[in-house]
């Protein structure tokens, strides 16, 4: 029922694919991206603090280390709160809808839930992203006044950024459910 | 389609009995809204129901059995409950049971008339949902669904599938009524308020509204319409008050309090949202105002503030007198048009001296207008903040004027080199065709219009730069007024209340709901827990912001510069939405 | 195939006659190709250019090739799209700088670009049009990175002032090691192999098409009580609409039975609404403004003269199109012109007020009495001539002989630079070049190509393209609905 898999995201890091079967219709995959790096973070503190002690020696101001040290710590909570996501999850349950929750290594949790009735399609699509062109999963809405035409297109996986392979995966499994939501849904 | 039972929590540990709630055929989704005890009369649950459905106009129905096994399991329950299905009949008939000390339910879905031999009933899959009744009742889901029709409530299941669900259990908030305890003919297991405290406040303070609000409109309407009287619309008069942002301020504030204690109940939640919200906010004014204006008169800081800005005004005056000094020097170095040079400094300088006479002769007054002025604060922070944005106009109009001037000269400089430039290049501006079209000039036309062109453009540097350098200080001034002005709208529009019902009540503003898969066991159905989701705060601001006063900057940066070039007048925000009509 | 230097010049219509040359390149197809078009000049902008890489893709797909175009983003068109039969195009998100041409710093768009190229696995780059800073771009970094290389040049330029003399210069240093170069006529060889100081043997002629179902004459629709005359061209200098304003005037007074209508937009239009009021000839000259691809043959059939002043013109397609709906052409004796059809169906003049109007004369003459061919005729004619199948197959022997070619490896290829473009010009590219090599082994280190996603191919041999339901068996769905074109 429950299983991982290692893919990679598009920039070569190590991503882990859980895939959880809970029945035939509910099934949840969950993409762990590598936590916060030691190394990173003491080269970043490391670099602000040189600079700062750069500064104070030629202006002689004891304030500018202050602002260093405080910079760092907001911007260390700032980031841990607002930038860095640890977990994406993709709950998909047969005719109730498809959940999305992303949580952030503070343990910020933020969760969408679109219901079956607004979903058109899971597609996977392609977009020019920086200086990449990447393959991306994405749910498509219906349009609620023209139900052949898509309103919105929501895209999922936005800061894990799995590589194409991975993506394959979930969409088969998503395709699965929508493919028996919809026998269902026509003959009642 | 998978069969959805959405179950209350609050159930969970009631004793067995009849499941009653609501079916929605569309989504093959049951709403369970209760649980009905034993021992009970059939008769009675199903003219209970009747009453409930007649209140609420929700089709209600006993949708199934419902088995807490706390003791020794009853074989003889078993055979009971399914003989009950015989006497409520409702397709399908829900089957739900729990064990003792095992944390997984069973639920089984049961058709009858669907199955072609009656002996073997057919059975779906079925997903259990738990919800919290308190706080799906209590609840409110944005975007509100825009149907509201209280005539039939079938038609709702049309719009999106969780917000029938939300729909149904706001609805039989008559179902709740009935107390636990009370010794009725059918006993109910439902969620119950533990009653309001302190309610006997409560209960005076709505029985006062009613009469307060009355007093309080009567007065407003006497006041709104002395505002109204004809004197007002002699001619100085409205053209004066559209241009103090004091009295834009009072105007806007006075809707506000008629709107807040008008006696007509408010529509929709919405509605009664934004009355909170101005109530909050026009207290919260008062408030800092009082702060502020006790602040003002404690140890004679009027006066300090009187005596200070005499001298102030006098100094930025004598600053002024030394930059057109330096700018009827050689500024930077810049070799100008003597003559002319000359001329606009003189000119400016009377201006100045004009100005200063002014103040002095304003000088022993000052003091007691202030005073007065201060006494304003207690009608708002917002009040004294405008007052204080009418009083810097005032006291930089000679700023204004210089530009004005310059504005105008640099302007008309302008529009004639573009035109003679173009008549240069053989060109003309076809105003009927709005296009430039070519045209042929006879030689005197050409050499009149050459030697125009050359004066100007030697003229132009001159222009140039008192129109700089006064743009600049208009621009500080604007500046100003315009945070003060952006002060003002921050505490107008805030949704305060909003604001502190999401930081305490957060499931009362819905973003939408979330589900949480609970611990689950092969071949038993799936458990998913139903929370709320509360909106984000950039969402509760963005949705119950008030209404400012209509005047945010109307052009961008780019037209502001492009008007700035040409030497178009410019205005503070105020006033910007007045000359653009 | 018409490679060889043979001068084409002063012989008409040799550029659709001269047979195709059997020879060590008419092989027997072997494999299919993976093509990238790069070119800043596509669809929804409308012209020329646009028009003939839309077409060579869609004949190269029928072929069996992997096509996909690579241009600049129009507005709101960005991204990537799929156009019919699965022609996938992505528009980048570059900055345009002048005329719909992207601004170029020659590295910027190497990121974007490798990753494309590496992601469709290309193994040619085919770019379009000399006055396209992307398609130069695209030529470039394809150099470095060792992928074959093809150009195809579709305009004119001349020799003498500034602008054209730095043109001429950076477009010998653009085509210098490029592999293969195609002409859309022989004057055009004559003038890019002088310009870009070209090996001739390396630049191939292969004209432009039309297609001719799109152009069928229709009688009915134009009156025979009057003489039509008809322009259809952008209202540029370049396109001589100077020309035009001074011959509307002229024969409008001598002919009170003869009407203009004159199609396109630009800059030089206010000339001629201040023509039509000045003479008073609101009735008789109509400005339609800008039209789109599929109207022109409607405003074609609506006349009996066409009319192009153009002064300067590689390969004129409009006179094509015009002489597919049977419409007697009257053109300037400019550029390749004079190669593009038989000198029965066209009238040249040479590029003046006086000597158009002298030719316009003789064609009306023609028309009123009555000694022209039937529109058919003149349509079954001319359909024969150019067609986009044959230039396909023309364009796949060039990229058939350019896979075999060895690509100059970078010292080589730094050598040649140098020795071919000038002393300091070489030396300056040369630079450039390391530069840009060393860009690309800093990319590579970034991104290695493994970790790049290999493209699902749309067309091609393994193509995912059904013509039947491309949206369910497309496992790529694109975000916009598919849209064709026109």
């Amino acid at each position: 029922m429950e299983d991982e898999r290692t893919f990679s995201d598009i920039c070569g890091g190590r991503l882990a694919l859980q895939r959880r079967y809970y029945s035939p219709f509910c099934r949840e995959f969950c993409l762990n991206c590598p936590r916060l790096s030691l190394r990173s973070l003491t080269a970043v503190t490391c670099t602000v603090w040189l600079a700062a002690y750069g500064l104070f020696t030629l202006w002689e101001n004891s304030m500018i280390l202050s602002a260093a040290i405080s910079i760092t710590l907001l911007g260390l909570l700032g980031y841990l709160h607002f930038v860095k996501i640890d977990q994406e999850t993709l709950l998909i349950i047969d005719s109730l809808g498809i959940q999305m929750t992303s949580s952030y290594a503070s343990g910020k949790e933020s969760t969408t839930f679109i219901e079956m009735g607004k979903v058109k399609d899971v597609v996977i699509n392609e977009a020019i992203y920086m200086q990449k062109v990447i393959y991306y999963l994405c749910i498509l809405l219906k349009d609620p006044v023209e139900p052949h035409m898509i309103s919105q297109v929501v895209p999922v996986f936005q800061s894990a950024k799995p590589r194409l392979d991975c993506l394959i995966e979930v969409y088969r499994s998503c395709q699965e459910i929508l493919a028996h939501q919809k026998a269902t849904s026509t003959s009642p | 389609m998978v069969l959805k039972a959405f179950f209350p929590t609050c159930c969970a540990s009631a004793d067995s009995g009849l499941l009653v709630g609501r079916w929605v055929p569309e989504q093959s989704s049951a709403v369970v809204l209760a649980v009905v005890h034993f021992p009970f009369i059939p008769i009675q649950v199903k003219e209970l129901l009747a009453q409930v459905q007649q209140a609420s106009r929700v089709g209600m129905a006993v949708l199934g059995t419902w088995c807490h096994r706390q003791q020794e399991p009853e074989e003889s329950l078993g055979h009971f409950l399914e003989g009950l299905g015989t006497i409520f009949s409702h397709e399908p008939w829900l089957q739900l049971c729990r064990e003792r000390g095992s944390k997984f339910w069973s639920c089984k879905a049961i058709h009858r008339q669907v199955s072609a031999a009656p002996d073997v009933p057919s059975e779906d899959q079925v997903m259990l949902i738990f919800y919290d009744q308190r706080k799906v009742l209590l609840s409110q889901l944005h975007p509100p669904t825009v149907v509201s029709d209280h005539q039939d409530g079938d038609t709702m299941a049309s719009t999106g599938g969780l917000a029938v669900v939300f729909d149904t259990v706001a609805r039989s908030e008559v179902l709740f009524c009935s107390d636990q305890y009370d010794e009725g003919p059918v006993r109910l297991s439902h969620w119950q308020s533990e009653g309001v405290e302190a309610s006997v406040l409560v209960e005076l303070a709505k029985r006062a509204s009613g009469p307060v609000c009355l007093l309080l409109a009567c007065l407003l309407s006497l006041i709104s319409a002395a505002s109204g009287c004809r004197l007002w619309k002699l001619w100085p008069l409205p053209f004066i008050r559209s241009k103090l942002s004091t009295c834009e301020q009072l105007r806007h504030r006075l809707d506000h309090l008629t709107l807040v204690f008008s006696t007509q109940k408010a529509q929709s939640p919405a509605q009664l949202m934004r009355k909170a919200n101005m109530l909050v906010s026009v207290l919260l004014d008062v408030a800092l105002g009082l702060m502020l204006l006790s602040w003002l008169h404690s140890s004679n800081r009027i006066g300090q503030l009187a005596d200070a800005l005499v001298p102030v005004a006098d100094h930025v005056a004598e600053e002024l007198q030394h930059l057109l000094q330096w700018l009827m020097g050689a500024p930077a170095g810049l070799k100008m048009n003597r003559a002319l040079d000359q001329v606009l400094g003189r000119f400016f300088l009377y201006h100045i001296h004009l100005w200063i006479s002014y103040i002095h002769l304003m000088s022993p007054f000052i003091e007691r207008i202030l005073w007065h002025v201060g006494l304003s604060a207690c009608l708002g922070l917002t009040v004294a903040l405008s007052i204080l944005s009418d009083i810097i106009a005032l006291l930089t109009f000679h700023i204004y004027c210089f530009y004005v001037y310059g504005a105008r000269l640099y302007c008309l400089k302008i529009y004639g080199l573009s035109s003679l430039w173009r008549l240069f290049r053989g060109k003309k501006w076809n105003v009927l065709r709005q296009r430039v079209d070519s045209c042929s000039y006879n030689l005197d036309q050409l050499f009149i219009g050459t030697l125009l062109f050359t004066i100007l453009v030697f003229l132009l540097p001159t222009t140039a730069l008192y129109y700089l350098v006064f743009t600049l200080l208009r621009l500080l001034v604007v500046t100003v007024q315009g945070l003060i002005h952006l002060l003002v709208d921050l505490v107008n529009t805030l949704p305060l209340y909003s604001l502190g019902l999401r930081l305490c009540r957060p499931y009362r503003l819905a973003a939408g709901v979330k589900f949480r898969v609970l611990e689950h066991e092969v071949g038993r159905p799936l458990r998913l827990l139903m929370q709320i989701n509360p909106l984000p705060y950039s969402r509760v601001v963005h949705t119950y912001r008030l209404p400012s006063c209509g005047c945010h900057p109307k052009h961008s940066w780019g037209s502001l510069c492009r008007k700035l070039f040409f030497g178009e007048l410019i205005y503070p925000w105020r006033q910007g939405g007045d000359k653009q009509d | 195939m018409a490679c060889s230097g043979g001068g084409g010049h002063g012989q008409p219509s040799s550029a659709i006659l001269s047979p195709v040359t059997p020879g060590s390149l008419s092989t027997s197809r072997t494999r299919a190709h993976s093509i990238c078009m790069v070119s800043d000049f596509f669809y929804p902008n409308m012209g020329g250019v646009e028009s003939h890489i839309y077409q060579l893709s869609q004949c190269l797909i029928e072929r069996g090739h992997k096509v996909i175009i690579v241009t600049h983003a129009y507005g709101n068109r960005k991204g990537i799209r799929y156009l019919t039969n699965g022609l996938k195009v992505y528009y980048l998100p570059l900055k345009v700088m002048y005329n719909q041409s992207t601004a170029t710093t020659l590295f910027h768009s190497l990121p974007l670009l490798r990753y494309i190229f590496v992601r469709e696995r290309v193994t040619i780059i085919h770019s379009h049009s000399s006055f396209s800073a992307m398609a130069h771009d695209a030529l470039f970094h394809a150099k470095t990175m060792g992928l074959q290389t093809v150009f195809t040049d579709h305009s004119l330029f001349g020799f003498a002032d500034v602008s054209s003399v730095l043109t001429n210069k950076l477009l010998t240093v653009s085509l210098c090691d490029t592999n293969h170069i195609i002409c859309v006529s022989y004057t055009s060889k004559e003038n890019t192999v002088l310009r870009a100081a070209l090996n001739p043997e390396i630049v191939s002629v292969i004209p432009n098409a039309v297609d001719p179902t799109d152009f069928t004459p229709d009688p009915f629709r134009r009156h025979d009580s009057v003489i039509t005359i008809v322009v259809v061209s952008r209202l540029v200098y370049r396109k001589g609409t100077d020309l035009l304003s001074g011959i509307i005037p002229e024969l409008c007074q001598k002919y009170p039975d003869l009407n203009f209508i004159i199609g396109g937009e630009g800059p030089k239009r206010i000339i001629l609404e201040e023509v039509r009021e000045r003479y008073q000839l609101h009735d008789r000259v109509r400005l339609l403004g800008a039209l789109e691809h599929k109207d022109v043959r409607n405003v074609l059939v609506q006349g009996h003269i066409f009319l192009n002043t153009s002064l300067t013109e590689a390969f004129c397609m409009a006179i094509v199109e015009a002489a597919s709906c049977g419409l007697q052409v009257v053109s300037t004796r400019v550029g390749g012109i004079p190669e593009v059809l038989p000198e029965d169906l066209i009238i040249l003049c040479e590029p003046s007020v006086k000597s158009l109007c002298k030719g316009l004369e003789k064609a009306i003459l023609q028309q009123k009495s009555g000694a022209l061919p039937a529109p058919e005729n003149i349509h079954n004619i001319v359909k024969t001539f150019y067609t986009w199948r044959n230039v396909a197959e023309r364009t796949e022997k060039v990229y058939e002989r350019v896979s075999g070619e060895a690509v100059l490896p970078m010292d080589k290829r730094l050598d040649r630079l140098i020795s071919h473009c000038g002393p300091v010009t070489g030396y300056i590219f040369a630079f450039l070049a390391v530069l840009d090599y060393l860009l690309l082994v800093f990319l590579r280190w970034m991104t290695p190509d493994s970790i790049i996603d290999v493209a699902m191919d749309a067309t091609g041999p393994s193509g995912a393209w059904t013509h039947q339901n491309p949206d369910t068996t497309q496992r790529v769905e694109n975000d916009e609905v598919l849209d064709t074109p026109r």
